[in-house]
């Protein structure tokens, strides 16, 4: 599986300069912290990443080829999915055809095979139910396959999304803030979920305020402040760095 | 739009010419665009159909086909500038299109007979052809709905970066959307035309666009049943008022009020939404086995 090396990026809205030359790399097979206080930049390089974003400067490549100036749905066909910070389903679709959207990137009927009802076409949508029912169980939310995705609660929304955004079977996963609003025992069973994930060769992105949990999850850790690159390296060595604890103490609230 | 007899055939055949246009104008907004170009669709189609029909020998098995190739042609010519175009914007601008269109057809009155139209027609369409004719189109919409292409429509409608993000390409879909419209309207223009002996640029204008909207509106805009009810209480509402004669207008815009007010998401998708629910509330939610799967599948 390919690695997501980010160059050097900046954006710049306006005067402000939400992220100012960062760097990362997010390697397959384990998971990548990225932190830092509200309003650091962390969302900024998601989106920059997913295409949402025109970069100002620099470059974003996944593997060798370069995807810093490919459209949303490119980055996607590529193989990197995310997740939102602010929780984005299609609230009147119900939470099993929600998961099923995320398999399009590998969907094989053309839209004429649609329209003429082919078995082609009938055949995929039943397969990839199947498969959605697979992830529904994983994550032990089969009751509310039926129900509409914009009527489920705030927890079970992030797990739809999160399955929704591994549908897609990509190389890279961008997490944004997954476990927000979770109790102690869901971001558990999510945290297997994405050490799993990572064991399958994926590489994980992992945005989160809660500095417990990335450290216990991440190999690598970056800390953003002010769109720069605060401090890098594992978290043993990104806890006990003045700087860091400085900028979360000193600086915003890290809740 | 057509002539109204006083007699049930022609209700019927009212029904399912503007079943085919409401089909044309739902698919568009099922896409996610707010396109109201139907019209403009049904009036090349339905001139393509009266010039070919009255000025050549051309089989009819041909004309038809190319009635609904026109309005396909038509909305993918349409969707490339419409691509970055989104909501209140397309309804102008594909309006602005059916407006081109009735322009056109007054303009090059050598081929289109302007402000006269076409007139002498043959009328090959009756009831039963026409039925034919909406229960394909009921096909391609039900297959839609049975597939992914369904499913992609319903996330452009409802949140498009959520779509992209997943790796839909907006563009592509939306102009998939136009054809499919295009396709629809033309194929119905084009019998419209085999039906009503003469066409008119007029029949295609504001009073046409606003019906099929109406037709939509009140029916649904998302479901196969939609269009059925819409189209079926708007042919049915005059015979229904007729008795109040001259108040039959304004009865006709007080029950549009109270669905649109009680109804919102119109008469057949709200039918269609409590089916469902009823459904999944006595099969509870557990994995279905293989059969039900396609049974479920079918049901949308
Ligand atoms: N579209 C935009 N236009 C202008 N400014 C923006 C835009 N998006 C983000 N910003 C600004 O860029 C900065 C970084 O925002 P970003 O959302 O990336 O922070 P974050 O690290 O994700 O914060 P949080 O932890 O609160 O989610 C903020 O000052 C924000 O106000
Ligand atoms: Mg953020």
């Amino acid at each position: 599986m390919p690695s997501l090396r980010i160059e050097n990026i900046a954006k710049h809205f306006g005067g402000l300069k939400a992220v100012d030359g960062f760097s990362m790399e997010v390697p397959p097979g384990e998971i990548t912290g990225l932190i830092g206080p509200n309003g650091a930049g962390k969302s900024t390089v998601v989106n920059m990443i997913a295409g949402v974003l025109s970069l100002t400067s620099g470059d974003i490549k996944l593997g060798d080829r370069s995807i810093s100036t490919d459209r949303t749905e490119q980055v996607a066909r590529a193989g990197i999915a995310r997740t939102f910070q602010s929780i984005r389903l299609l609230p009147e679709t119900t939470v099993l055809d929600n998961i099923v959207i995320g398999f399009h990137r590998h969907e094989k009927a053309g839209p004429l095979a649609a329209l003429l009802g082919l078995p082609s076409a009938t055949r995929e949508l039943r397969e990839l139910r199947e498969k959605a029912w697979d992830l529904l169980e994983r994550f032990h939310m089969q009751e509310y396959a039926f129900l509409a995705a914009g009527n489920l609660a705030y927890g079970h929304q992030r797990r739809v999304e999160i399955m929704r955004a591994m549908a897609s079977d990509p190389a890279i996963l961008m997490l944004d803030e997954p476990v927000a609003g979770m109790n102690d025992v869901e971001s558990d069973e999510l945290a297997e979920i994405f050490k799993q994930l990572a064991e399958q060769g994926l590489g994980l992105l992992l945005i989160e305020h809660n500095v417990g949990f990335v450290t216990r999850l991440c190999r690598q850790i970056y800390v953003l402040d002010a769109g720069r690159l605060l401090a890098s390296g594992p978290p043993e060595q990104i806890v006990n760095d003045p700087r860091v604890i400085e900028a979360y103490i000193g600086g915003a609230s890290a809740a | 739009m057509i002539h109204f007899y006083y007699s049930y055939q022609p209700v019927i055949d009212f029904f399912l010419l503007s079943l085919g246009f409401a089909y044309s104008q739902q698919i568009a907004l099922r896409a996610g665009v707010f396109s109201i170009g139907t019209a403009g669709f049904a009036a090349l189609g339905g001139y393509l159909v009266a010039i070919l029909a009255t000025r050549t020998e051309v089989p009819m098995w041909v004309i038809i086909p190319a009635g609904a190739a026109i309005g396909a042609l038509g909305g993918y010519v349409l969707s490339i500038p419409l691509a970055r175009l989104r909501g209140a914007f397309v309804a102008i601008a594909t309006l602005a299109f059916v407006k081109v269109i009735i322009a056109l057809a007054l303009y090059f009155e050598d081929l289109t007979g302007g402000a006269i139209g076409v007139t002498n027609i043959p009328r090959i369409m009756d009831t039963w052809s026409l039925a034919l004719m909406a229960l394909l189109v009921i096909y391609v919409n039900w297959s839609i709905g049975r597939t992914t292409l369904g499913r992609i429509f319903a996330a452009l409608a409802q949140d498009e970066s959520v779509a992209a993000s997943l790796g839909v390409s907006i563009r592509r879909y939306h102009m998939i959307g136009f054809m499919v419209s295009g396709a629809i309207g033309g194929l119905f223009g084009g019998l419209q035309s085999l039906y009503v002996y003469n066409i008119e640029p007029n029949a295609f204008g504001f009073a046409f666009v606003v019906t099929i909207l109406t037709v939509v509106v009140l029916g649904g805009r998302t479901t196969l049943l939609g269009p059925i009810m819409g189209a079926g209480i708007m042919a049915i509402l005059p015979e229904v008022a007729r008795p109040l004669a001259d108040n039959r207008t304004m009865v006709n815009g007080i029950i549009m009020i109270l669905v649109i007010t009680f109804l919102p998401r119109g008469v057949g998708d709200t039918i269609v939404d409590a089916v469902r629910h009823r459904w999944r509330q006595r099969r509870g939610a557990s994995r279905p086995q293989k059969q039900e799967v396609a049974d479920a599948v079918a049901s949308d």
